[in-house]
């Protein structure tokens, strides 16, 4: 039974994400010791130097975009629906190279005889609540930074089902009325999952909560077991705690 | 009072609240435990219903996190682990709590 984690990495004109994915590559190797596999493109896999992780190269869509801190930036996110089919392993950790693993608590999924699981509520480690998500779509949100699965046949179908909510996106959209007007895989996700379990509403979910720092937050440094983050003059560190950084800035701290 | 005094106490009590409500989502992160291929929280609630059913059944049925039933055939196995992982977690609370109040 092979156990593995599975990052998408591609660089953008305006992020770097290449040094997010090696912070996080740095976490997964102390706290969670899995084999890593990167799916990336061409352009990014040059600037990964790692030769104990394996590499994917696919070649990214381009079209979407994110706003992220007054302006619309892009955002190469789609290729996440073809996480079954790229995964090596049968039991597979597929996270955001923007989710640091400072604990090894996430192992834990990987033990239970759940075939898919990702979280549907989050921790705002700022205290302020500042994600919630509500009343930004009428169907309950998930949040796919953060997803375990094995490779099962109700497992394929999910997968399928997000392929074609992708494919599909602006109907399904429109349908949930979703706020956002980008494809967002949290979005395509929670679609699915609806839609699959018959629109009713209860599943599997990561019993706690994700916790977020989002993205108004700078982050002023990192270090193998905590994060020093900073806001309207305040600073405060968080330590020994998994979280998903949306300051995309802290790839260029130490 | 100087209102200088009272905005350095306040940025204070935000920080050690902050940092307080952090530690226990933390807490409860790491009390999450899979056994017998279910989730189960190492809290007081889940021990004390394992440690009540326990008296009265070599083998009981158990909700997980995810209100799945789960088969327990060993108690007093999973009644240890249980327990080793909510003192582990209290444990890394309490000191952070004791260097708060060093803090406040």
């Amino acid at each position: 039974m092979t156990t593995g984690v599975l990052l998408y990495c591609f660089n953008t004109p305006t992020t770097a994400y290449h040094k997010l994915a090696e912070k996080s590559i740095s976490l997964i190797k102390k706290n969670l010791k899995l084999p890593i596999t990167v799916v990336t493109d061409n352009h990014t896999k040059k600037h990964f130097n790692d030769d104990t992780i394996d590499y994917i190269i696919v070649t990214a869509k381009t079209e979407n975009f994110r706003f992220y801190r007054g302006q619309n930036v892009p955002w190469y996110n789609m290729e996440r629906a073809n996480a079954y089919d790229h995964s090596p392993y049968e039991t597979t950790l597929l996270l955001d190279c923007d989710y640091l693993c400072f604990t090894s608590n996430l192992l834990e999924l990987c033990d239970s005889q759940y075939d898919f699981l990702l979280h549907d509520k989050v921790h705002d480690v700022t205290g302020l609540d500042r994600i919630v998500g509500k009343l930004q779509s009428t169907l309950p949100i998930v949040w796919a930074t953060v997803v375990m699965f094995k490779k099962t046949e109700r497992v394929q179908m999910i997968f399928d089902m997000v392929k074609y909510v992708q494919k599909n996106y602006e109907h399904f959209r429109n349908l949930y009325r979703i706020k956002f007007k980008n494809y967002r895989n949290d979005y395509a996700f929670a679609i699915a999952l609806h839609q699959l379990n018959g629109q009713v509403g209860s599943q599997n979910f990561i019993p706690t909560p994700m916790s977020m720092l989002p993205h108004e937050f700078d982050v002023l440094e990192t270090d193998q077991n905590s994060v020093v983050y900073s806001y309207n003059k305040k600073i405060n560190v968080l330590t020994n705690t998994d979280v998903h950084v949306l300051d995309k800035e802290f790839a260029n701290v130490g | 009072m100087d209102i200088g005094k009272l905005k350095k106490y306040s940025d204070l009590a935000h920080d050690l609240n902050v940092t307080k409500r952090n530690s226990l989502e933390k807490m409860r992160a790491r009390q999450i435990m899979a056994y017998n291929g279910r989730l189960f929280r190492a809290d007081a609630q889940t021990i004390n219903t394992v440690s009540t059913l326990q008296a009265h059944s070599k083998e009981f049925y158990l909700l997980d996190t995810n209100d799945n039933p789960c088969l327990i055939t060993d108690p007093e196995d999973f009644l240890r682990k249980l327990i080793a992982r909510n003192q582990e977690t209290l444990n890394t609370l309490s000191q952070l709590h004791d260097s708060l109040k060093r803090r406040s």
